[in-house]
């Protein structure tokens, strides 16, 4: 039987296209220091730390754990690095979780984070060759595959562009904020990958993202409530290979049922009261919606046009405003994981959903390939 | 990367010094993409068909990741210059260093006759870009012989082929394309 | 803790420049592993793979090579931008949950295709360490230095390390660099970065290794000698050299306490000692007498694919159990600048 573990501690820095006041480290720190305050904890506390980010090459530091060891507290102490592409903030803290769960370590901080500001992260990602697309010329047609099968009408793709933004003025911590966003400002917002549109595309963030996880014992010594971890699931599947169906990824709905199985989940549309899913761009919301099994094939967009996904709705999602409004990308997903946490913790503040009980974090990455979830909820399983 | 002119301009500290980095990689041409540039270099699409699950690959890697065993020569069979549009996208260039493309353009997943798997990020040529559909039927412009270069990784056509270009025919049925959105 | 066991591992052997991909050179060593081990793919619970990005030059390296392993229907997997000795750490991290029993760790790198001199400076500081360009061979050599300059070691004392690594490696296939040297005529050779040599320092390798982990009972049905790890663990120190005594390796010492090393003896050492110097300050650090045989194989000196050499250390480990009989051995990884970071894994065989 797996130990049980407890998020104590939750920490993100501000969201910003460039954080130019504090370096590498200090980002991370900052995260990682309010995870502990908010776990009354100091650095010397810490058992081991997991770290993870997207591509070295997006900041120019190879395998950094090396370097930000000591900002850290880590002399001394184990660090590792995990790197899952997009999902990574997400596997990141299965790691930490995990190394909680299978009774190695008692207290793990993990960090995950981007500086995309001291890089070129489109040039990152096209390995410094001509011709490179970026995120968004690669998954508009995964995009375009959706529209066409699902017949959604294109009004709701700027919903959730709408949405997640209004979400993200109640969140103290996101980046983009745009008090007076419509759906006719997203419409009209320029076509930057067909057919996605500027405003329904994810900004550059620089960022960071920090939790404590405790095993039982310390979960009961949690000086705020803690978030008791249900399930924890990854999958992984080929990138390309014919047959594959990148819009509704199997990877995806293994990972799921995975994880809604360790939680107990037999009707996730009624028992899971609040979702960060990773939606970079907005027409991934009814496409995960369908992917997790929350709506039926076809029929996510519908969840999205009838408001269910908004904050008053019966399915929230991302009230943070997601990764539409922050876009730390190695962070991003373990944001998704922290926010989940936060709102069973009752700890989200103006975009707190009342009574949330049960939560599902989110994140993928890689060509809609790499997936990681888990659930939370207020009460130890 | 951060202006530095714009740093000093503020007449504040400086937060920001950028430091290019630049480092040497030598490109290696694995044997597989060798082998499939030659075939593209004399105007011929090539892919490998696994002994196993039979399904086509081209460009061929080598192997099947799906059964997870080696393909080699013996394995080769020929792919048709011609297919359909399984998917595709518009894109505005962003303007990073190094990127050479100015203006709005095409690229598109093609499902090749003959191949199970679409060749990804192909350009449509001789077609307006309000008029690209899916199951669009198209043919390879080919590079001039002297310009076909494979790429070392082994993806995609290289330079051999220039772009795709609508071939008139009568487009395909979404049954044929639902399932190659990749 | 669960007993966890290494039932199976494959090398790829010393590549030298090779011109495949990196998922060409590693499909026949995850295959070969697998093989090996008499268990079906699909009953691989938990796949963990190490590489480096910045080896290949190419964000996202490691997604090809989730090709290599077999990846449909979707498995669970996640990936370290480490060596795979971290891989495998978190696989056998994996198996301690009880609801999965096997595991595949593996690791790639190709070394070849670009300056580690350059490279490898991108793994310090980037504010106030990188743009001076010290790199892991300079960095190294100030630690060798420190070690002759406290008396510790002499320039002899390496080129014997040298020797012995180059006469150990003669019965290893796998190796890259082996046959008689005498320390006298590689006393003789000029400095690369005084007071290291070019045979101080380890040969530029491209390659693969892959090995199956297995929990509990199930480990000795499908093994008839399984090598089970008895202790595990990593540990790193303060990145900058100029806050650590060089002449210690400090975080080897914890990470061996930690993984029991000194509790009972260990007969066969494989260590990660990329430079000569390197394995002197590791065996005193792990606290390893004349009665253990450091290096067998030959170890990093004779062969050193990056990302992988720790995981092959682990690998040749469990063969002295699982092939030659031994008892109890040590596999040892090391990552960054003059050792900074350490992984210890203690394994024995059923008495």
């Amino acid at each position: 039987m797996a130990e049980r573990c407890a998020i104590v501690g939750i920490g993100q820095t501000h969201h910003r296209k460039v954080r130019d006041d504090v370096s590498l480290a200090g980002l991370l720190r900052e995260a990682g220091q309010r995870a502990l305050d908010d776990a009354e904890m100091t650095w010397r506390d810490i058992d081991a730390v997991v770290i993870g980010t997207a591509p070295d090459s997006f900041e120019g530091v190879m395998m950094p754990e090396l370097y930000l060891a000591d900002a850290l507290g880590c002399a001394g102490k184990p660090i590792m690095r995990v790197h899952t592409a997009g999902s990574v903030g997400g596997s990141t803290a299965i790691v930490a979780a995990h190394l909680v769960q299978s009774g190695v370590r008692k207290r793990v901080l993990t960090i995950a984070f981007e500086k995309q500001s001291e890089g070129d992260t489109t040039w990152g990602l096209s390995g410094g060759r001509s011709g490179g697309v970026g995120a968004g010329g690669y998954f508009a047609p995964h995009i375009r595959a959706y529209i066409s099968r699902s017949g959604a009408p294109e009004y709701v793709g700027w919903m959730v562009a709408v949405k997640d933004r209004l979400n993200a003025l109640k969140n103290p911590y996101a980046h983009l904020k745009v008090p007076d966003i419509t759906l006719e400002m997203v419409r009209d917002s320029p076509m930057v990958w067909e057919p996605v549109r500027r405003l329904e595309s994810c900004p550059a963030s620089d960022g960071a993202c920090a939790m404590v996880l405790t095993d039982e014992a310390g979960g009961d010594r949690s000086p705020h409530k803690p978030a008791w971890i249900h399930g924890t699931a990854i999958r992984s599947e080929l990138g390309q290979f014919p047959g594959r169906d990148p819009v509704n990824p199997k990877g995806g709905q293994d990972c799921a049922a995975d994880v809604f199985k360790q939680a107990g989940i037999t009707d996730p549309r009624r028992e899971v009261d609040v979702i960060e899913m990773y939606v970079p761009f907005s027409w991934y919301e009814p496409m995960w919606l369908e992917n997790l099994g929350f709506a039926e094939q076809g029929g996510g967009w519908k969840l999205t046009e009838d408001g269910v996904t908004e904050i008053g709705g019966d399915l929230p999602v991302n009230c943070s405003g997601g990764v539409l409004s922050s876009n730390p990308i190695g962070a991003s997903g373990m944001l998704r994981f922290a926010e989940a946490a936060m709102q069973v913790r009752g700890q989200a503040g103006e975009h707190q959903v009342d009574g949330a009980r049960t939560a599902l974090g989110h994140a993928y990455g890689g060509a809609s390939q790499f997936f990681a979830m888990w659930i939370v909820r207020d009460t130890k399983p | 990367m951060t202006d530095p002119a714009k740093t000093e301009d503020e007449g504040g500290p400086i937060r920001f010094m950028p430091q290019l980095i630049s480092l040497d990689y030598t490109v290696r041409t694995n044997p597989v993409a060798e082998a499939f540039g030659a075939a593209l270099a004399d105007g011929r699409i090539t892919g490998h068909q696994c002994p196993n699950c039979h399904l086509v690959y081209a460009p061929p890697k080598g192997f099947c990741p799906i059964c997870t065993i080696e393909t080699t020569a013996e394995h080769e069979v020929p792919v048709a210059d011609t297919g359909m549009v399984t998917s595709w996208t518009v894109l505005t260039p962003i303007q990073y260093t190094g990127q050479r493309e100015r203006h709005d353009y095409a690229l598109a997943s093609i499902l090749l006759e003959g191949a199970d798997g679409t060749v990804g990020q192909q350009r449509l040529l001789e077609i307006p870009l309000d008029e690209i559909r899916l199951g669009l039927k198209v043919a390879a412009v080919w590079a001039p012989p002297n310009q076909r270069e494979a790429d070392d990784r082994g993806y995609g056509l290289g330079t051999a082929v220039d772009g795709w270009r609508p071939t008139g025919e009568p487009d395909a049925p979404a049954a044929d394309y639902r399932e190659h959105t990749l | 803790m669960r007993d966890v066991a290494i039932v199976s591992f494959a090398q790829s052997g010393s590549l030298v420049d090779i011109a495949a991909s990196e998922t060409q050179m590693l499909l026949p060593v995850i295959n070969a592993a697998v093989e090996r081990s008499g268990i079906a793919r699909a009953d691989i619970g938990f796949t963990c793979s190490g590489s480096a990005d910045y080896l290949a030059g190419t964000p996202f390296a490691f997604v090809a090579n989730l090709e290599a392993v077999g990846a449909w229907p979707p498995i669970s997997e996640s990936h370290v931008d480490m060596d795979g000795a971290w891989a495998l750490y978190e696989a056998w991290v994996r198996l301690q949950h009880g609801d999965v029993d096997v595991a595949l760790a593996f690791s790639s790198g190709i070394s070849s295709r670009s300056d580690l001199r350059e490279v490898l400076c991108l793994q310090n500081d980037p504010y106030y360490l990188m743009p001076l360009w010290a790199d892991h061979i300079s960095l190294a050599a100030l630690q060798a230095r420190a070690l002759i300059d406290a008396g510790l070691a002499t320039e002899g004392d390496f080129a014997e390390v040298v020797a012995r690594s180059r006469r150990s490696a003669s019965t290893n296939p796998f190796a890259q660099l082996s046959g008689d040297v005498t320390v006298e005529s590689l006393l003789a050779e000029p400095y690369t970065a005084a007071p290291l040599r070019a045979a101080d320092c380890p040969p530029i390798t491209d390659g693969a290794a892959a090995v199956i982990l297995v929990a509990g009972d199930l480990a000795r049905e499908v093994c008839e000698r399984p090598a089970w790890i008895r202790g595990i663990d990593h540990r790193s120190e303060a990145h900058y050299p100029g806050l650590r005594d060089l002449t210690r390796a400090g975080s080897a010492r914890l990470a061996g306490e930690q993984a029991g090393v000194g509790t009972a003896p260990v007969e066969v050492a494989e260590l990660s000692a990329c430079f000569s110097h390197e394995e002197l300050l590791l065996s005193t650090a792990l606290g390893l007498g004349d009665d253990t045989e450091v290096n067998p194989s030959g170890g990093s000196l004779a062969s050193n694919p990056m990302m992988v050499s720790g995981l092959i250390r682990i690998g040749e480990a469990f063969r002295q159990i699982n092939e030659n009989g031994r008892h109890r051995t040590l596999g040892h990884a090391a990552s960054g600048p003059c050792l900074q970071q350490n992984l210890v894994c203690v394994l024995e065989g059923d008495s």
